[in-house]
């Protein structure tokens, strides 16, 4: 007990020092804004390591057979599926299979959103057309991060598959793309990580039994299939902020802390990811380990 | 007072130990439980292929089997296995077996073919326990047995994309 | 929603007849190995899984299949086949616990 004491008494000043200088740190960086991190890897050179290690296995699985394939199907009939009191599906306006105007109109989301004063993320867009053009009640509205508008939206993406991302960072959209960096260099939970240790500073290594993707690699896949090992007999694909939210956990973050769905933090962090995809091709659903 | 609790708690274990024992002998046991206490025992490859083909030779060649050399998740782990003897009308090749040695029970699946598959090729996607073989064997009409394997290293990742 | 039992089944656009094309399908099936636990009871989940696949050309069959609990979850598998004639070609899926699936696809050589 005696040592414990002494130990304690010992480290006080040392616990105390270090929490001034992070919080000094910290009114530095605030100040300067975020200090990005350098790529640790070549994304090229990554790829081709990875295709040594894994082969092309998993491409090779998707192009075969997704059972991702299996939701676009379910998206494609809640696509035309008649909702709310105006009469209308998304096909009344968008045409069927949204042949009228769909096409390439996904890569550019999420974006900027006069209305909305921020970011717009596909499933936001998909229940505010619910909401103005088909009449759909607030109740209603889809949960976000659930089977009926997650389907929607890959079915939406799946349409613009095979076309650079092209998501805007100038005019308007630069104070969130800002915002979303410093979320994404933002510490969190008990390690005190963020996303740019493993995906930019440490990009490439080899970490809990696989290897850190680097950053652009994240968001031309989403919604993506997942092979879980937990979840065997689950059948659904995840969007991108549910992916967020595991990574969010993986860095012990507690429950009730997670951002949840669609929330500012949520969209800028999904905005600052997406762009960092920019001019890769987009491939919905994608099929991931 | 803990004594007590201690030799009740032995009295208990050793009471329900001679039920289960008893419930054993008579072959009593519910339906439900039996595919648990199947489960439990790992079933050897070499007895697996001696129930299916006895004591038959398995010769090596003529099959072809792709896997990967690490699996990406273990509970998917591609399987495509070819083999290049004929699939003419009275002499193709009949089964395709494929087992997993590393599992309870290593067999996975048998893919009975036809001529009229015209190719004797097929592929799927199969769960393996552990880091094992994989190995796939060739049956043809006129009975011949052809066998290959290949280890497949299966690691659980912490993270996923 | 993508419930059990759904098939896709996909065989090439352009075939020309006498043709050894592949055929891959998927079917969604939990495929339930017995040896799983419910993570909030814990209690092993009985095993349910697809154990007979038949594939059938016209009126012949063509492809017979038995399968065990280690078969993935949301079955794949791709087989070949001569396309020697126009004619349907239904796959049918049965599981454990007595329920059948199928699905059947035109196969037209031109």
């Amino acid at each position: 007990m005696k040592k414990i004491l002494v130990l304690f008494l010992l480290a006080a000043p040392l616990i105390i020092s270090c929490t001034s200088s992070t919080t000094s740190q910290k009114k530095a960086e605030d100040e300067k804004g975020v200090k990005e991190y350098a790529m640790a890897v070549d994304v090229k050179k990554f790829e081709e390591d990875y295709a040594k290690v894994h082969g092309n296995e998993l491409k090779k699985m998707a192009e075969d057979g997704n059972p991702g394939e299996f939701i676009v199907e379910d998206g494609r009939a809640l696509f035309h599926k008649v909702d709310g009191s105006a009469g209308k599906s998304c096909a009344s306006c968008h045409g069927e299979n949204g042949a009228k105007n769909l096409k390439g109109i996904s890569v550019s989301y999420p974006k900027y959103d006069a209305n909305i004063k921020g970011v717009l993320t596909l499933p936001v867009q998909i229940n505010m057309c619910r909401d103005k053009n088909m009449g759909v009640a607030k109740e209603k509205s889809w949960k976000y991060g659930k089977a009926e508008i997650t389907a929607v939206e890959l079915f939406v993406k799946s349409l613009s598959n095979g076309m650079p991302i092209n998501v805007k960072i100038d005019g308007p959209a630069s104070k969130f793309y800002e915002a979303g960096k410093k979320n994404f260099y933002g510490k969190l939970g008990e390690w005190n990580w963020n996303c740019a240790q493993c995906h930019v500073k440490y990009a490439g290594r080899y970490s809990r039994q696989e290897y850190l993707p680097p950053a652009p690699l994240l968001a031309d896949h989403w919604p993506s299939f997942r092979l879980d090992w937990g979840k065997q007999a689950g059948m659904h694909t995840r969007t991108i902020q549910e992916r967020f939210k595991g990574c969010i956990k993986n860095m012990r973050v507690s429950d009730d802390k997670i951002p949840d769905f669609e929330t500012e933090y949520m969209r800028n962090l999904e905005l600052y990811v997406m762009a960092q995809a920019n001019g890769r091709l987009q491939q919905a659903p994608g099929f991931r380990r | 007072m803990r004594e007590n609790i201690k030799l009740s708690r032995r009295g208990f274990i050793k009471a329900t130990g001679a039920a289960c024992t008893a419930v054993l002998m008579a072959g009593a046991l519910p339906g439900f439980l039996k595919p648990v206490m199947a489960a439990e025992e790992q079933i050897d490859i070499k007895d697996a292929l001696k129930k299916l083909f006895g004591d038959k030779k398995i010769e090596t060649g003529h099959v072809d089997l792709d896997v990967p050399i690490i699996a990406e998740n273990g509970a998917v782990v591609p399987v495509t296995v070819t083999s290049d003897l004929p699939m003419a009308a009275g002499d193709y090749v009949k089964n395709i077996y494929v087992f997993s040695e590393g599992n309870l029970n290593p067999f996975v699946a048998k893919v009975g073919l036809t001529s009229a598959n015209g190719k004797a090729e097929i592929a799927t996607r199969i769960k393996m326990r552990k880091t094992s073989n994989v190995r796939a064997v060739v049956e043809t009409s006129k009975g011949n047995l052809y066998q290959n394997m290949k280890e497949v290293k299966v690691t659980v990742g912490g993270c996923g994309g | 929603m993508a419930e059990i039992g759904k098939i896709m089944i996909k065989v090439p656009g352009a075939i020309k007849k006498g043709d050894v094309i592949p055929v891959k399908a998927m079917v969604v099936h939990p495929m339930e190995t017995g040896q799983r636990k419910d993570s909030k009871t814990q209690n092993l989940i009985p095993e349910h899984y697809i154990n007979d696949v038949k594939v059938y050309y016209g009126s012949d069959m063509v492809t017979s299949m038995e399968w065990g609990i280690a078969v993935s979850t949301n079955p794949f598998i791709t087989f070949y086949l001569k396309a020697d004639k126009a004619a349907p070609l239904k796959m049918v899926f049965k599981d454990n616990k007595g329920a059948s699936f199928e699905q059947t696809v035109q196969v037209n050589p031109q």
